[in-house]
């Protein structure tokens, strides 16, 4: 009776992972169990908890890295590098953050506490098994545990048609795209024989892939799937319909998971995997970050809802993030890495303040609502107003850094006109925050319209988290060294 | 160019394969118009005594769906079966990981109701204490889950 | 006691920080007391300091002590940091700023009585002598700039004291934009040094540089003392910015931060006494402005602002003394300057106070009798200013003039002038205020109140009064021309070594020039009491032309107002328009054309997204095609 060749796991290594996923199934049963229905704040707490487990073991991995250097465990599928555990630092910020952001929308809301948890955990698993994944098949499980559990979420508010319209959208798309990215995984596999990253490069630079095509088509349909998922133009149009309707924190943290794993993989795979392909990607990510960085910008201006502006300025971040991708240098992808984090903090953060302005049954994220915010809750619109600065990129906000990083590393790399049209895009965008900023201090006619929402204002937890992510915005952005450092240290230790 | 040869068979294949079936039930679809009686459901040889068109709970929806999930569970223990000695205790633990997390998928289930029949579990349990506001909420809620009941 | 200078610019700072941090608390008179203790205890920590450095010679040849507080800027070859140097001419003058500080605060406390923003102006007056002792103590060109600012901007507050008034507005602005002109030549002066010396810190500096670049150097410099001490061709800010409450014309416009213009051409003796060429430009700067400022006096009709031209005019005789090369008699005329005029502003507010706020000389008038104090303290004040032996002003002035003889006689004889003008205007405003009839027991032809019993001030004014007038009668001690071993001679020439020029004439000249000082005052006086005993009003020897100040705001009007304005106009309605929100105008309506057509892409349809991701499949598949095709 011959054994077959069983494959060692690193547990230690897929903790962050082991921790959410468990987490998530944990307490599904619970709540099955459970007699009578979890009180929100204990499965709050318990999410909680969760994150800062997986956060613990994250920083573990990445001191262990730093120390024995980058590995890969279950016979290589799964990479064990500063990469992967930086990307997993920040899923389990974003996870951390998310919970407290729902707490007071889900007891608002009436809806099943535990079931956004659970989804929630399990969706940010899926980014981190995208991030970490050595595999091409990997990565696509944790695509897929990324994204139906987003569907899943897109539709939690079962009361609002809008929240169905959008989850169904998303499926659909989503689906249509993982399709599109499975046809790329087999193309690839077709060409190079294997679905490994390290086979792959190593088949590459050998130079035996002797059918170019379907390599390049294989990399085409993949960078499609990819750039569905981080929402780049043209492959963006779901972005502003699904972040408009679905319930605003999911849409917080869709806009951070989604965003953190999909970019971590793609780095991951053109630039380990498909580094001898650069100069045909180079110039595919070259023009996709252009149309991205202008698309997201120049809709961003005529939007009139608060939700559906975030959504393209989302969309013009993922046109910076796609700058660092063209640096294709160490300094370019720390500069993604920071670039990742601090967006995800800010954009959940400023979600959560849409969340508390969206009216009682989160329906209205109209502009015109905000009217004079600032002067009826000082505190929440300074929030509010910090954040966007942060997003248009002002100094002394982590925007700023992160702006300034990725540009910094085109430059290095020499590709000056896009950072010239990614600077250009960042001015008209700002035109975009600074107007809902002057909106937030307007003066006139706040008299006049019914906010109706003072109830909603009075959220605890996602007070907090608010104003922990404002601090962590400011402070970064102040002090960004030890960040900068964090992220380089990762791609020293990038699995080759 | 070359290279992309297979791919463009594959293209040609698939298109002619679309075009053909169109060409081939032209060709041999009958052509007498329909009768009444040939366009009407088939169910099952019963004339149909309602309206087909009309709402059915969802629920069958959902159970078809759980159903798959287990069907999809025993594609995966066959070939387990099969291998199971030269997987040993590995092997066994990952499947059994697998099975409970399934199990535990179904807890949740059978405790929100997905397989029993009334309103939905879930929705009831999320309301702590009964108002007249909450009961039309719920009472709405309920109606937009269950056609039947409009 | 030398670790201790940081003291001298603390305390005011921590009175006019700790005031705002409780100024909703605080109120009158605390806060007078408050702030008026923080600048005592600076002038005792300056006297201190002054002790310590009379004892010990420990200082080098100039006697400086520096105190390094930390690294301030340290870029490539430009170190400026915070050193507070203190030598015989940076304490002489913190012996004077805190000393009359501190009795002009406390003359403040009876003043400011009943004013709304009481503790606002103690605050304002608290920082102003702090940027002041900073601008004196400064080790370099920087640090001193940033106390030059922050004078600037405590005068522009004070000035605008009284903001509801358009006038006060007015001139706030006016001080600070003529200041803020002068400040380029600041800058232009700091630029020129730095990239000649390399440094900006006093004790490095020398003169290697061409004569070109040194008259540069010192032209810019004058710039920046003209602005800052009143001097042709920036003096006009200085009469308006009489709109601030008296005591601030009496500590600021008077006595300290006006003469910061003469500090600094002292500071900088170096590359001043360096450049023959800029020193003669200083002199005729200095003697026009002393001669216009005279002329212009004699015809003013406000007690405040007949002062304000006096001030101008006695800062031209400092500027004139610091072209002669003669430091020390800059600095003796500055100080004795700084008691007798000090002491007329003050004895002016006790005037305006007593009058209800009233500063036309035509509404005084026989105040002798009603003010006595204010009367015999006021006098001697005068007989100071006009050059009487053996008051203050005779030995000050007569050491400026002596100077003056040794680089020309012709300067001589404009400035032996213009004390002729001085003792005039200066006699005139004395009898139009003091002696006469009172002309304010009835009401004026414009409507103006009567006041039936003016009341004297009380002790906090009188006090100050009192003291000012005894350094006034006895200032010229400090440095009587026979004494050489002692006096401000002896303690200030160690500073300016080689650069100092003091004139060695014989005896029997000295006398000659004091005597023509002493005559020439007698001779003003006199002209002054035959024209003006008993009148109030001359139209003949008050022409327009002089009340119109030499009509020089009409001038600065004509060629620098009603251009710019027309530039200005002009840019707002054409270039602005046209060119600037035509580009901005034409960039959003861009922006928007395009957003709108994308728009249309964003249909809410699943098909026409699921296109979207097809094209842009198609587009990477075609363009690979392309490049391996």
């Amino acid at each position: 009776m011959n054994h077959l060749a069983l494959p060692t796991v690193s547990y230690a290594a897929l903790a962050p992972i082991l921790f959410l996923l468990l987490g998530g199934v944990a307490l599904m049963v619970l709540s099955a169990l459970s007699r009578r229905p979890l009180a929100a704040g204990t499965v709050t707490g318990y999410s909680v908890l969760i994150g800062f487990g997986a956060l613990i073991s994250a920083l573990a991995e990445y001191g262990h890295v730093n120390g024995a250097g980058p590995s890969s465990t279950v016979a290589s599928a799964i990479a064990v590098d500063g990469f992967s555990a930086a990307i997993a630092v920040t899923v389990s910020v974003v996870v951390i953050l998310a919970s407290l952001l729902s707490h007071g929308y889900l007891r608002r809301m009436q809806i099943d506490a535990p079931a956004y948890h659970v989804l929630a955990l399990t969706s940010a698993s899926g980014a981190i098994i995208m991030a970490a994944a050595n595999d091409l098949v990997v990565l696509f499980l944790g695509l897929e545990i990324l994204s139906i559990a987003l569907y899943v979420l897109a539709a939690l508010n079962r009361r609002s048609a809008k929240s169905e319209e959008a989850a169904l959208k998303y499926f659909i798309l989503g689906g249509f795209s993982s399709a599109i990215f499975l046809f790329g995984i087999a193309f690839t596999y077709g060409a190079t024989g294997s679905t490994n990253l390290q086979v792959i490069t190593r088949t590459l630079g050998e130079g035996v892939a002797a059918k170019p095509g379907l390599l390049l088509a294989g990399l085409g349909l993949l960078l499609v799937g990819f750039f569905f998922k981080v929402a780049a133009v043209p492959f963006h149009l779901w972005t502003p319909d699904v972040y408009e309707g679905a319930p605003t924190p999911v849409t917080g943290f869709m806009a951070a998971a989604a965003k953190v794993g999909g970019f971590a993989a793609l780095l991951r795979v053109l630039l380990t995997a498909m580094p001898q392909l650069s100069t045909n990607w180079t110039p595919v990510v070259y023009s996709v970050a252009v149309a991205t960085l202008i698309g997201g910008a120049v809709l961003m201006v005529v939007q009139r809802d608060a939700k559906r502006m975030l959504a393209y300025s989302s969309i013009n971040h993922a046109g910076f993030l796609l700058v660092g991708i063209v640096a294709a240098t160490s300094a370019g992808i720390s500069a993604d890495l920071f670039y990742l984090f601090t967006y995800s903090v800010t954009a959940l953060a400023t979600f959560g303040i849409v969340t508390m302005l969206a009216g009682p049954r989160d329906d209205d994220a109209g502009i015109d609502r905000l009217s004079g915010l600032a002067r009826r809750h000082p505190a929440i619109g300074a929030a509010m107003a910090i954040l966007l600065l942060a997003q248009a990129g002002v100094p002394f906000t982590t925007g700023f850094i992160a702006k300034f990083s990725v540009i910094e590393a085109v430059v290095g790399h020499g590709s000056i006109p896009l950072a010239i049209i990614a600077m250009a895009s960042a001015a008209v965008a700002v035109f975009a925050y600074l107007r809902l900023v002057a909106t937030l201090y307007r003066t006139e006619d706040i008299a006049t319209v019914d906010l109706g929402y003072d109830d909603s204002l009075t959220d605890g937890p996602a007070a907090f988290a608010i104003g922990l992510s404002v601090v962590v915005t400011i402070f970064f952005g102040i002090f960004p060294a030890a960040l900068l450092d964090f992220g380089r240290t990762a791609v020293a230790h990038l699995l080759p | 160019m070359n290279a992309y040869l297979p791919v463009f068979i594959l293209m040609i294949v698939g298109i002619l394969f679309a075009g053909l079936s169109f060409v081939a039930s032209g060709l041999l679809a009958p052509r007498k118009k329909p009768t009444a009686a040939k366009l009407a459901p088939y169910e099952c040889g019963i004339v149909p005594e309602r309206e087909p068109p009309q709402r059915f709970p969802v629920r069958f929806y959902l159970v078809a769906m759980i159903f798959i999930v287990f069907d999809i569970e025993i594609v995966f223990m066959y070939p387990f079966a099969v291998v199971f000695r030269q997987l040993a205790l590995f092997g066994f633990l990952e499947v059994a990981a697998f099975s409970v997390v399934l199990f535990a998928a179904l807890l949740y289930l059978v405790s929100n109701g997905a397989l029993s029949w009334g309103p939905a579990v879930i929705l009831t349990r999320g309301m702590p204490s009964r108002t007249s506001e909450s009961t039309i909420t719920r009472i709405s809620a309920t109606k937009s889950t269950d056609g039947q009941a409009a | 006691m030398n670790h201790l200078i940081f003291l001298i610019i603390a305390f005011p700072l921590l009175g006019g920080v700790s005031l705002i941090a409780m100024s909703r608390r605080v109120r009158e008179p605390l806060a007078g007391w408050v702030a008026t203790a923080a600048v005592g205890l600076s002038f005792l920590t300056t006297l201190g300091v002054f002790i310590t450095l009379l004892g010990s010679h420990s200082g080098g040849p100039s006697h400086a002590v520096t105190q390094h507080l930390f690294d301030w800027i340290n870029v490539g070859a430009l170190h400026a940091n915070m050193d507070l140097t203190v030598d015989p001419l940076s304490i002489t003058m913190c012996l004077f700023v805190t000393g009359i500080s501190t009795l002009i605060h406390l003359y403040s406390i009876g003043y400011m009585h009943g004013e709304k923003d009481f503790t606002k102006f103690f605050i304002y007056l608290n920082l102003f002598v702090a940027s002041m002792l900073i601008l004196v103590l400064g080790g370099n060109m920087l640090l001193t700039f940033t106390g030059w600012e922050g004078v600037g901007v405590c005068s522009y507050w004070l000035v605008s004291y009284y903001f509801q008034k358009d006038s006060a507005a007015s001139a706030g602005k006016k001080a600070f934009i003529y200041n803020r002109v002068a400040d380029v030549g600041f800058l232009l002066a700091m630029f020129v040094i730095f990239f000649n010396e390399h440094t900006l810190t006093y004790s490095k500096m020398t003169a290697h540089m061409s004569s070109l670049t040194l008259t540069m150097a010192v032209l810019a410099l004058l710039f920046a003392a003209a602005g800052k001490s009143a001097q042709i061709p920036l003096f006009n800010w200085l009469p308006d910015a009489m709109e601030g409450p008296t005591p601030v014309s009496a500590l600021i416009h008077a006595a300290t931060m006006v003469t910061a213009g003469v500090y600094l051409l002292c500071r900088m003796h170096v590359v001043v006494s360096a450049s023959p060429t800029g020193q003669w430009v200083i002199c005729g700067i200095g003697l026009a402005t002393a001669f216009v400022a005279a002329t212009i006096a004699t015809s003013q009709s406000d007690i405040k602002k007949g002062l304000a031209f006096s001030t101008v005019s006695q800062i031209g005789y400092m500027v004139l003394a610091v072209g002669t090369g003669d430091y020390v008699a800059a600095m003796f005329l500055m100080v004795a300057h700084a008691f007798f005029k000090a002491l007329l502003f003050l004895g002016s507010g006790s005037v305006i106070h007593a009058l209800d706020g009233e500063q036309e000389m035509g509404r005084m008038g026989g105040l002798r009798k009603y003010l006595p104090w204010t009367y015999g303290t006021f006098l001697f004040g005068w007989l100071a200013i006009i050059g009487v032996p053996p008051f203050a002003g005779f030995w000050a002035k007569g050491s400026v003039l002596d100077a003056v003889f040794g680089k020309s006689p012709w300067l001589w004889a404009g400035g032996l002038f213009t004390a002729l003008l001085t003792a005039y205007y200066m006699s005139r405003l004395f009898y139009l205020t003091f002696t006469g009839s009172a002309r304010f027991t009835e009401q004026g032809p414009n409507g103006e109140a009567a006041v039936a019993h003016p009341h004297e001030s009380p002790w906090t004014m009188r006090l100050p009064l009192v003291i000012l007038a005894f350094c006034s009668i006895f200032g010229g001690l400090l440095n009587l021309p026979w004494v050489h071993g002692f006096g401000l001679e002896a303690f200030l020439s160690p500073v300016f070594g080689s650069s100092l020029v003091v004139p060695a004439d014989s005896m029997t000249k000295q006398f000659l020039l004091a005597g023509a000082d002493a005559l020439v005052a007698v001779l003003g006086l006199t002209i002054a009491w035959v024209l003006w005993r008993g009148r109030s009003e001359r139209p003949e020897l008050t022409p327009a032309f002089l009340a119109k100040v030499w009509y020089w705001d009409n001038f600065y009007d004509t060629i620098i107002g009603r251009p710019a304005t027309a530039l200005a106009n002009f840019t707002a309605e054409v270039v602005d328009p046209l060119v600037l929100d035509g580009a901005v105008d034409g960039t959003a309506a861009a922006v928007g054309g395009l957003a709108t057509r994308l728009r249309k892409v964003h249909n809410g349809q699943i098909r026409s997204y699921g296109v979207g991701i097809i094209f842009g499949l198609l587009v990477i598949l075609v363009s690979f095609l392309v490049v391996v095709g």
